[in-house]
């Protein structure tokens, strides 16, 4: 795709994310829990539905499954009267600092689009399952070739200045997309004074407007990698090449200072 | 003195050696390209990510079973401490100085037994175990960030002490080599080298 050409070197370091940002912006108080979201990025991506079985709740299918890239979940929370209902999206977050691609091993299996989205590229993907590692949220699901498959922002979509399929079927606003700076504004302004990955890794793609803790909503208060992420990132990535060079520049020192050990008689080979 | 050559491993040996090598080789690039974006083209030489984690696996089971094939070759005499290992160590086996002469060696000398054991034995096992927790486990979230970081750390000792084994059998060590190729070395190279080794093989 010639959209992928653009620009490969900052889509593949994933880090360097684009100024004119898009995102969108979660308001689990608006959802109906009509999963009209689920319906349409079916079928904006051509994905089979999964069969599930009934578990005495509204909630279905029960998780992420490769052919299900957002899910609302409900969860009842409070008892008796004060018993309440929330309706919260479960997607991938398109994190600044995400966790899958910091450890893929296969570059290109995940990029970053130009609009900040964390996209994936099946063929390129290897199936080592790292990145549902590397993932704060357990986004990347695996389909039966054991290749990667979540939410992309509708990259294909966006790209071209539509709205993901989820945000523009949204009845009620729930889900709405933008330029992420934007959405922030627009969440001050309806009066939402802190919003959730707003900060978190770097700044999330997707950002929830919630009036409780985080984890109220199911979603840890604080998100993050596994500390070895960091600390093999960060230490011995560095390391292995370092210690290579290290080694032969031992070497070659050790060769021109104090010498090979040569054995004193000259008949040697 | 007679040109007398002394056989100090066997065929098998030799055998078990060089597949391990090349194994290693061939698993310490894939890799390397899988661990550096920049450096990701010695996989596209490979076939592409795709061949490469295929190599990559598949080479690692030659690894793993050649590793464990070592363990009769030198196990029994690695574990074995004795006052020459001791004095070796003391004098960092003569390395660093041009004067200083570790005494008279075993077959092994205390470099050679901590690499077999230290590097090769408990980090190529932990590279191996890890590598099949990669492989086979990757079901479960904490086994593999586990199994990533040890195969990582692993990979560091080895890149570290790959390179200088092969400094200290080739460079380092004129007529070391011959061990692993022919394995015959001459009776001056074993003297100076291995002395209390090529005293037992009746080298005065
Ligand atoms: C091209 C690379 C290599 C070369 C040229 C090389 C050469 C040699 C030589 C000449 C010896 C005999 C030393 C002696 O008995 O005096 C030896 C021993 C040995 N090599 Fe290698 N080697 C290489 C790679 C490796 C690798 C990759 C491993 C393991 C991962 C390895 C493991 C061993 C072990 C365990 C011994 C037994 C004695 C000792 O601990 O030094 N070698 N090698
Ligand atoms: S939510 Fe998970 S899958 Fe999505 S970008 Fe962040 S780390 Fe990657
Ligand atoms: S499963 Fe695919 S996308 Fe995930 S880390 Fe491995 S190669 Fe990358
Ligand atoms: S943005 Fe697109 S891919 Fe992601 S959940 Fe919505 S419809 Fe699906």
């Amino acid at each position: 795709m010639a959209l992928e050409q653009v620009d490969i070197k900052r889509r593949l370091s994933g880090v360097d994310v684009p100024t004119r940002r898009k995102g969108l912006l979660v308001t689990p108080e608006l959802c109906i829990g009509c999963r009209g979201c689920q319906t349409a990025c079916k079928e904006w991506n051509k994905l089979p539905g999964d069969r599930t079985v009934n578990r005495g709740t509204y909630e279905n299918p029960p998780d992420l499954t490769p052919n299900l890239f957002n899910r609302i979940r409900f969860v009842e929370v409070g008892s008796g009267d004060a018993l309440k209902w929330l309706f919260i999206s479960q997607r991938c977050m398109h994190c600044t600092d995400a966790g899958c691609m910091k450890v893929c091993p296969a570059p290109g299996a995940l990029y970053r689009t130009d609009e900040g989205a964390v996209a994936f590229n099946k063929d390129k993907c290897i199936g080592c399952k790292f990145c549902v590692a590397g993932c704060p949220f357990n986004i990347p699901r695996y389909d039966e070739q054991g290749r990667v498959a979540k939410c992309h922002l509708c990259s294909d979509r966006i790209a071209y200045g539509l709205q993901p399929a989820c945000a523009k079927t949204c009845p009620t606003g729930a889900i709405r997309f933008g330029d992420r700076e934007e959405l922030v504004s627009y969440a001050k302004n309806v009066g939402f004074k802190s919003l959730y990955g707003m900060n978190d890794l770097g700044g999330l793609g997707v950002l929830y407007a919630f009036k409780e803790k985080p984890s109220y909503y199911g979603l840890p208060d604080k998100p993050d990698f596994a500390p070895t992420i960091s600390l093999w990132k960060g230490i011995l990535k560095p390391l292995a090449l370092i210690g290579l060079g290290g080694a032969l520049a031992a070497a070659a020192t050790h060769y021109i200072t104090v010498g090979p050990k040569e054995t004193d008689e000259g008949g040697e080979e | 003195m007679e040109k007398r050559l002394l056989q100090k491993t066997t065929a098998w040996e030799r055998c078990n050696h060089w597949i391990l090598a090349l194994s290693f080789i061939v698993l310490f690039l894939t890799g390397l390209g899988f661990l550096y974006q920049s450096l990701n083209w010695i996989n596209t030489v490979f076939g592409g990510n795709h061949l490469a984690k295929e190599i990559h696996r598949w080479g690692g089971l030659v690894f793993a079973i050649s590793l464990i094939l070592t363990m009769g070759n030198y196990f029994a005499e690695a574990v074995s401490f004795t006052e020459e290992d001791k004095k070796w160590l003391s004098s960092l086996g003569g390395y660093f100085s041009r004067t200083e002469e570790p005494p008279p060696q075993g077959r092994l000398n205390a470099g050679q037994k901590l690499f077999y054991l230290v590097v090769v034995l408990i980090f190529g096992l932990a590279i191996s175990l890890s590598g099949f927790m990669l492989w086979f486990f990757n079901t479960s979230r904490g086994l593999i960030l586990f199994a990533h970081f040890l195969h990582n750390l692993s990979y560091i000792v080895f890149a570290f002490a790959v390179p200088l084994h092969i400094y200290l059998s080739t460079a380092a060590n004129p007529g070391t080599l011959r061990v692993m190729t022919r394995g015959t070395v001459s009776a001056a190279w074993a003297k100076k080298h291995h002395g209390k080794w090529a005293r037992d093989m009746g080298v005065d």
